[in-house]
């Protein structure tokens, strides 16, 4: 009895200190919900109509809302619309709003989307983006100044219905309307503000997740605080993103190193120093290094063998890992890995040709012999053009040291500004040249246009009738149909692939730290980047 | 005085009119545009845009316009950062660089004296050989590599000052001792020279011979008349500074106008560009302007009285 009762009082001690043992770990474990990110360069407007870059994109998804949001493995979240249907043509997308406010405490409507779209195309506005609503019905026109904003194809069917007529079907539409230019903006406050809307932190409002504050306009420091008007603000953990522009990778390093940053971007030896680092992440991007053959300049790169050939000696592995360094990766084709999916399945995957990206010496050295014989050539000697900045110098030396093993190429490395070498390859002033692309939305064909022959950024002029025929019709008959159009731009890579048009070199990734506490951060390949709303401190 | 200051005030006008000119024609010759996207536009949607900004206009009366606005206070928009006027842009970034450019300046010419003072007093001494060790050191290594060091090792390693980042005087201190270095090298060795030859003439020797004690020959006598030349160096260590704070700024996370002249120039934004270099003229002609008012106050010889 004796005994049994001591036990009790043991278990009840045993219990209480549990119980404080918990409160006490429990109190240390709730951490200040605070994450403090690093950003390459400050915010240069928070005018979503004029927003051109990606870091002030990045905040302005922290801070306002679209129609839709953009979610993981290719999705979309519901956001201010919380439903839309697309007509069986593909030419009208009616969107459901929900009740939400800005800031202010003011609803936003309809009549908001409207306002934003017409002041974005109008060309008064003198937007960059203006093109991408170039799809929407009469957006050219207005843009070119030959018709009125209020007739562009969008309309406000009371406060909370939204629809938008487009010139033809646009399956991808649903991934623009989550990208900046596509939100809505509060008509008041642009009133108010005229031309110093989205100026500074206070002369905007906000809709998103998050409230911009302690930004001056010109100052490299910011932070994102909880929005409580927010309609999914409950969802929201944490309560402040510290922003801070870092320009220089050494000092995000040792500011990671000191814990004042819970995130900092990596370059060259710096990412190669790091790679074993536990905290150590490689963000793919939508983006895509490749060398374009001019075709129409040097009559010897039409042959498909000598193109084959220089694919098959450029060790694009060797490239990324040993030259590179950074968190680039190797490519599986023109289109970018874990950017688009259809059926869970990635594009890079199922348009994979092995050797229209591989590396075989061999095989090279056999087809470029062949190509040289068919064109009646003993050697070929041309140029390579790419920009003077250190990583593409490094890069062109290193494609000239891998296509002179193959006997009887001779290459000259020219590098020029970046400006000159974008007006040149225009231009077609070279003979070989390195480009790069990077996408606006999640889709292949933002890649994929680039190469129809009549497109004016198909530098080296490659051209071939069924990669066009393909596009067309995914464009066209094929555009409402989902399954046909991804089909279509899958056999269309593969054409690209196989015929060797260009030769895909590496896939930008971003090398960089990040904090292991911070959870929670969606990491997209496209704009916005990253993602603050499911974000929590651990 | 008054007339010669309005004369060199007049003659400085001058100047940043020339300056103004020359680098908007140097300017408009750069290759590119401002337009971010340019790869993704029409020809009229940039035909547009230049319209919205005026590019679209002969370079001679862009160049006009833009002159009439600047005589009226106006330096445009900034195209960079969208509707913010260059004004503003400069306005509100040039308090951090003017202290880090100052302090830089400051600590790097006092100390520069008081170095090469100690090592002409002190000649062929071992007091002299390390102070021209360390003139030499700080003339070799260049700023940012410098930067670099101090961060790593006062920031990260010994956490005595914050890595980087700007609010208060403790965000100061790196990046001036970066900027002080080269200064006071230059400033060391200028002063070591010069005291040397004066302390070796006549009228030295001559105070000795009258009995003066060792200081008062070195405050009184030596050091006033080296200090004649050491100002003349001044002009070129402010250019100095102003270039090295570009990269200074950048390393140190701290929100002047060194980094965003560069960037400016990098993304085509023109009215940036001419604000900034005239704000860059305008600072070195003041610089000039003053080290030429202080020669005449340290040396009765050239002091102007027209």
């Amino acid at each position: 009895m004796k005994i049994n009762s001591l036990a009790k009082l043991g278990g009840v001690a045993l219990v209480s200190v549990l119980i404080l043992a918990g409160c006490g770990s429990k109190s240390s474990q709730s951490k200040k919900q605070e994450i403090n990110w690093s950003t390459p360069a400050a915010i240069s407007t928070m005018d979503t109509s004029k927003m051109i870059d990606l870091y002030s994109a990045q905040v302005a998804n922290g801070t306002n809302e679209g129609l839709l949001r953009m979610a993981k493995d290719n999705k979309v979240d519901p956001g201010v619309a919380k439903s839309y249907n697309v007509s069986k043509d593909g030419l009208t997308w009616t969107f459901n709003l929900r009740h939400s406010k800005w800031n202010d405490g003011s609803a936003v409507t309809a009549k908001d989307f409207v306002f934003s779209w017409q002041r974005t195309v109008k060309p008064k506005t003198a937007s960059q983006y203006a093109y991408i609503f170039a799809n929407i019905k009469n957006a050219a026109k207005i843009n070119a100044g030959k018709m009125s904003p209020s007739k562009l194809g969008v309309k406000a069917e009371g406060n909370y219905k939204f629809v938008v007529s487009l010139v033809k079907p646009q399956s991808y539409f649903k991934y623009m309307v989550t990208q900046p230019e596509f939100f809505p903006q509060n008509p008041k406050t642009v009133a108010k503000y005229g031309s110093g809307f989205g100026t500074n932190s206070t002369k905007n409002s906000y809709n998103g997740p998050f409230i911009l504050k302690g930004w001056n306009g010109t100052n490299d420091t910011w932070k994102l605080v909880k929005n409580t008007k927010y309609w999914d603000a409950k969802k929201v953990k944490v309560d402040t993103v510290n922003f801070q522009a870092v320009k220089t990778p050494s000092t995000g390093l040792n500011s990671f190193n000191s814990n004042k940053l819970d995130y900092t971007t990596l370059s060259g030896t710096l990412a190669a120093n790091n790679k074993k680092n536990k905290a150590y992440t490689v963000f793919p991007q939508a983006s895509t290094s490749y060398l374009e053959f001019n075709q129409k300049k040097i009559k010897a790169l039409r042959n498909v063998n000598i193109r084959k050939a220089m694919a098959l000696s450029i060790d694009k592995k060797q490239m990324v890992n040993k030259v590179m360094q950074g968190g680039d990766i190797a490519p599986k084709g023109f289109v970018p890995a874990s950017m688009a999916k259809h059926n869970g399945k990635d594009f890079a995957s199922q348009a994979y040709v092995k050797d229209g990206t591989d590396y075989d010496l061999k095989e090279a050295k056999t087809l470029f012999a062949k190509g040289l014989k068919q064109e009646g050539k003993k050697s070929l000697s041309l140029s390579l053009l790419g920009s003077d900045d250190d990583d593409s110098k490094r890069a062109s030396e290193f494609i000239q040291s891998q296509l002179e093993k193959l006997p009887g190429l001779k290459i000259t490395v020219q590098s020029i500004p970046f400006k000159s070498k974008l007006t040149r390859s225009e231009d077609q002033q070279f003979d070989l040249v390195t480009s790069a692309w990077i996408a606006d939305y999640p889709d292949p064909s933002n890649f994929l246009d680039l190469m129809t022959s009549s497109n004016s950024y198909n530098d080296g002029k490659w051209n071939n009738k069924q990669y066009d025929a393909l596009i067309k019709k995914s464009e066209s008959t094929d555009a409402n149909n989902e399954t046909a159009r991804w089909n279509d731009m899958v056999a269309a890579e593969k054409i690209l692939m196989n015929d060797q048009g260009i030769v895909p070199l590496y896939q930008q990734g971003q090398a960089a730290l990040v904090r292991s506490s911070v959870k929670g951060v969606q990491a997209f390949t496209t704009s916005p980047q990253y993602d603050f709303s499911k974000a929590y401190v651990k | 005085m008054a007339k010669y200051l309005g004369k060199r005030i007049f003659y400085i006008i001058l100047t940043l009119f020339i300056v103004t000119t020359i680098t908007f024609f140097l300017m408009k010759l750069m290759p590119g545009t401002p337009l971010t996207n340019q790869a993704k536009l029409t020809p009229t949607q940039i035909h547009q845009i230049y319209k919205q900004y005026g590019l679209d206009k002969p370079v001679w009366q862009q160049y006009l316009v833009y002159l009439g606005g600047v005589i009226h206070g106006n330096f445009g928009t900034s195209f960079q950062f969208s509707n913010q006027p260059v004004s503003y842009l400069i306005s509100s970034r040039l308090g951090p660089s003017l202290i880090i450019g100052g302090q830089g300046m400051v600590l790097g010419v006092l100390a520069g004296l008081i170095v090469g003072a100690v090592g002409a007093i002190k000649a062929n001494t071992w007091v002299d050989t390390s102070a021209t060790i360390i003139s030499i050191l700080f003339i070799s290594i260049p700023s940012f590599v410098l930067a670099v060091l101090l961060q790593y090792y006062l920031g990260l390693k010994l956490r005595l000052f914050p890595i980087a980042d700007w609010g208060g005087f403790m965000y100061t201190v790196l990046p001036t001792l970066a900027l002080a270095a080269s200064p006071l090298a230059e400033t060391a060795r200028f002063m070591r020279t010069e005291m040397v030859d004066v302390l070796s003439s006549d009228y030295i020797e001559l105070a000795k011979a009258k009995g003066l004690n060792k200081v008062g020959i070195i405050y009184h006598h030596a050091l006033r008349n080296s200090l004649i030349p050491v100002v003349t160096i001044i002009g070129p260590l402010a250019v100095n500074i102003m270039t090295g704070s570009m990269v200074v700024e950048n390393i140190f996370s701290i929100p002047g106008i060194g980094e965003q002249f560069v960037k400016s120039i990098l993304t085509n934004d023109y009215p940036t560009i001419m604000g900034l270099t005239i704000v860059y003229s305008a600072m070195l002609c003041v610089v000039l302007l003053i080290t030429d008012i202080v020669y005449g106050l340290i040396d009765p010889r050239i002091r102007i009285n027209k």
